[in-house]
Parts: C-alpha cells; sequence; structure tokens
C-alpha cells in the first residue's frame, strides 16, 4: 500500500540516505532499528515530507508522489492519509488533550465541532485517558502526553502510522504504557513504522524488521529471523550485542520484565 | 501649601481624570489594537519570508524606530496639510502612535513566534493544516503568551507617550493642566497633579497584568 523508492538525501556534504527502498504491505509492522545516524529518522521524516529529500519516489496506493516535489494540496492530502507520532510528543501547547485531537479535524477537515469531538473522545478511550480530555499537555506525564499524540495521529483515520522513536523521551517507567498502546494498534492490524530502540517491541510486535546502519538498509527480515537468524554478519553483532545487555540486567536484578530492563540499555548504547 | 491650592488641586483633579478618561485612555487604546496588528503583520511577512513585502516591512520598521516620534508627529499634523491631507489632533497621534508600536513590537512578537518549538508546526503540518492555519490556530496564541510582559511593557509605555500628543493640541492630561495653570500660575503643584494621573493609570495597569499574567499560567 505504500512504497518508497530510491530515497535520496544528503545534508550538505553528508549523505543521510543512499537510495533507500521500503515496501509496505497492508496490516505491516515495520520496526527500523539501527545506530543513531543511521538515517532511520530522517527516512520516516522524509516519507512525511516534513524533511525534503533530494529524489524518491513514494507510492501510496498505486499513487505516485515525487518525493522532492509536491503540491500544497497533494501534500494536505496525502497527510491526511497518513499519522505521525514525534519522539518529543509536539502537542500543541495552547490545546488540553480534546483539543490536541480534534484540531486537525475542525481546521484542516472542516468537521464541525461536536462530530470532531466525538471521534476525539473515542480515541481517547482508545488510549486510556478519558479522564484526562480537558488537561493541557503541561499537566500531563510523559507517557500520557505521548498517548495522547498518539490518539492525535489516529485522528484523521490514516491508512498507516509513522512513530519516531516514540519512546525514546520518556523515562524507563513510562515507556511501558506507549508500548502497549501500540501494541493494541498492531493487533487491530493498523499498518504501522516504527523507528525505535526497543529490541523487545520490535521483537514482539512487529512482524518485519528493516535494520539500517550508514545510510543504507542492511539488512530486511522477517522479525523471527532478523532475530534467530540474521543473515548479514553485522546484524549479528547488533543483535547478539543488546541481546547480552539484557542478559547482563537479568542476572543483576532477577527481573526478567521485558521492556523496561530492555529499553534502558539499548537507549544508553544508542544515544549521543 | 495653601488652602487655595489645595483646593485648586481637588477641583481640578476631576477635570485631569476626565482628561484621562476621555481623551488618554480612548487614544491608548486606539493606537495599541492597532499598533499590534501591524506588528503581527511585520513579523508575519518577515516570518513567511513574503517576497518584497519583507524588504518594505523592515524599511518601515527602519524609518520608525530611526526618527523622534514628535518629529513623526509634526510631519503627520503640521506636515501633510500642505499636501492636502488633513487630520485631527486625535487622528494624527493615533496614526503616529500605532506605527511606533508597531514598528517596536514586531520584533517582540516575531522573537516570540521564533521561540515557539519547530515541532509545533511541524505537528500541524501532520494533522493537514497549511501554514497559515497552523499560525492561527497554534503558534500565535503560544507566541502571544510569550510576547504577553514585553508587551504590556510596551502598553504602558504608549500610556506615557500620549502626552507627546499636546504638540498637536490633543487636549489630554498634561495639556488640561498646563491650561489650568496658565490661568493660576501653579504649574509646580497641576504638573505634580498630572504626573500623578498617570501614575494612576500606569499603576492599574500593572496590576492588571500581573493578575492576567497568573491566569494565563493556570491555562497552560
Amino acid at each position: 500500500m505504500l512504497e518508497l523508492r530510491n530515497v535520496c538525501k544528503k545534508f550538505g556534504k553528508t549523505v543521510v540516505l543512499d537510495n533507500v527502498s521500503i515496501k509496505v504491505n497492508d496490516g505491516d509492522v515495520i520496526a527500523i532499528l539501527g545506530p543513531s545516524g543511521s538515517g532511520k529518522t530522517t527516512l520516516l521524516r522524509c516519507a512525511s515530507y516534513l524533511t525534503r529529500a533530494d529524489s524518491g519516489t513514494l507510492v501510496i496506493d498505486g499513487e505516485e508522489h515525487d518525493m522532492n516535489r509536491i503540491s500544497g494540496k497533494e501534500l494536505r492530502r496525502y497527510r491526511n492519509r497518513v499519522g505521525f507520532v514525534f519522539q518529543n510528543f509536539n502537542l500543541y501547547g495552547n490545546k488540553t488533550a480534546l483539543g490536541n485531537v480534534t484540531l486537525g479535524l475542525t481546521v484542516a477537515q472542516k468537521m464541525k465541532k461536536e462530530e470532531a469531538e466525538e471521534i476525539g473522545r473515542k480515541l481517547l478511550a482508545k488510549v486510556g485517558l478519558s479522564d484526562r480530555e480537558d488537561y493541557y499537555p503541561s499537566k500531563l506525564s510523559g507517557g500520557q502526553q505521548q498517548r495522547v499524540a498518539i490518539a492525535r495521529a489516529l485522528a484523521s483515520n490514516p491508512e498507516v502510522v509513522f512513530f519516531d522513536e516514540p519512546t525514546s523521551a520518556l523515562d524507563p517507567e513510562l515507556t511501558g504504557e506507549v508500548l502497549n498502546v501500540m501494541r493494541q494498534l498492531a493487533e487491530e492490524g493498523m499498518t504501522m513504522i516504527v523507528v525505535t530502540h526497543e529490541m523487545e517491541f520490535a521483537r514482539s510486535v512487529a512482524n518485519r524488521v528493516v535494520f539500517m546502519e550508514g545510510s543504507v538498509i542492511v539488512e530486511e527480515n522477517t522479525a523471527e529471523e532478523f532475530f534467530n537468524n540474521p543473515k548479514e554478519a553485522r546484524t549479528r553483532e547488533f543483535v547478539q550485542r543488546s541481546l547480552s545487555w539484557r542478559g547482563a540486567d537479568d542476572a543483576s536484578d532477577g527481573t526478567s520484565d521485558g521492556t523496561v530492563a530492555d529499553n534502558a540499555p539499548a537507549g544508553i548504547e544508542e544515544k549521543p | 501649601m495653601t488652602e487655595r491650592i489645595i483646593q485648586e488641586l481637588i477641583d481640578s483633579f476631576g477635570k485631569l481624570l476626565m482628561a484621562g478618561l476621555k481623551v488618554t485612555l480612548p487614544l491608548t487604546a486606539a493606537a495599541f489594537s492597532t499598533g499590534i496588528l501591524i506588528a503581527l503583520f511585520v513579523a508575519l511577512m518577515q516570518i513567511a519570508k513574503v517576497p518584497v513585502m519583507r524588504k518594505l516591512v523592515r524599511v518601515y520598521v527602519w524609518i520608525i524606530r530611526c526618527t523622534p516620534m514628535i518629529v513623526q508627529l509634526f510631519v503627520v499634523y503640521f506636515g501633510l496639510p500642505n499636501i492636502g491631507i488633513k487630520f485631527t489632533p486625535f487622528v494624527s497621534a493615533w496614526i503616529v502612535l500605532s506605527l511606533s508600536i508597531g514598528a517596536y513590537c514586531s520584533e517582540t512578537v516575531r522573537a516570540a513566534i521564533e521561540s515557539v518549538p519547530v515541532g509545533q508546526l511541524e505537528a500541524s503540518y501532520c494533522d493537514g493544516l497549511t501554514f497559515w492555519q497552523a499560525m492561527v490556530h497554534v503558534i500565535i496564541p503560544q507566541a502571544l503568551r510569550t510576547a504577553f510582559p514585553p508587551l504590556s511593557n510596551s502598553l504602558i509605555g504608549l500610556v506615557k507617550d500620549t502626552s507627546l500628543a499636546y504638540n498637536v493640541a490633543l487636549v489630554e492630561i498634561l495639556a488640561t493642566a498646563q491650561r489650568i495653570a496658565s490661568r493660576t500660575y501653579d504649574y509646580f503643584w497641576l504638573y505634580l497633579e498630572a504626573g500623578l494621573i498617570y501614575l494612576i493609570f500606569c499603576s492599574i495597569l500593572t496590576v492588571v497584568q500581573r493578575k492576567a499574567e497568573a491566569a494565563l499560567e493556570r491555562r497552560r
């Protein structure tokens, strides 16, 4: 349903994306893994036109778009078909949780306020925040803010949702609530592309993994194969390193409770 | 200080206060609201990088900031009639003070808009908003909150700057005091009283500003 073809992007002289192509099928949950600076976030930002690619083609449901040039009208139409969740939430500071979810509907899509609020309430309930409708972002915890942001991304009923390191800005104990919402979305069949450092999430929720390094895709595989039987030497090293961290953690505190223990080491390892 | 002076001050207080309420405050309100609109326009032309306009607004800011307000006032009130354009004292003062607020506050507003994190704009884009929709619904409301304290400063400055209109025969607070004193020769007391009226007006604004800031703070 969504395909990126031959995406190239340079920042100055630095090549960030070197002919990257990726194909997303309906219902896919794709985890994009890789060290910092490998171009994964840029790929996601190019796919939503937040960063203009130097060249590349985007195909959505058979419609082709140039990733370097697009008219404002076409772009807005495309953006209603995709959702984007940011690393640092980017909730509108002047809107309540409900206002954040409904703004795109009322302003961009000219939907009636009551109708938009009905959708907004449903989505906030879905992410477990019905009791926070009237809270401003600054009164919400990081995990709650990110759940509101997910509800906002879902408001236009998108065909695919992009997640850009959705838990990287969160305290370790808050990542679980966000990952659970994402897991639930995946189970409902939402098509998702997730740039993440959450190995456990990638392993248990994603059906496909794309591993990027040095501005190219090193390996693309099913999640199972990727973690159990990686093709490339570099991938094997990467997987082993993240798993050995986990082993060390398990041994030290005796609790092997998934995401939190996994997350911390991966986060330390890959953040600047 | 004799009884006569005390009586004179009590009698004149009402007149000065009325001059403030009937002339100074309306002039302040008119000039400030027009000025803020100009400032917003100037800031947006620069931020949106509108061709030609962004250059023109900079010329405007340059001229207004680098010439004395009283010269501008004289040009508008005494000079323009030479080429057939006549304004009343009130309108002349309104024009000059608005242009001044517009030029000075445009930098405040521009800085405030640029202080809103770029992620707010990106999120708006992802919601399908256009640049201008994002400005109106997301960016400017947050920017004005940031700009509120410096803008209040300009407002209080403006209350006092209206006294410049004295020079174009607008009978505001200072001119009223001057007229009374020219009959009684109690310049010392009447000008002190005029100062007191400004002090009262600006003190009220200061309190209102503090309250408004607290109210804004509760809404975020």
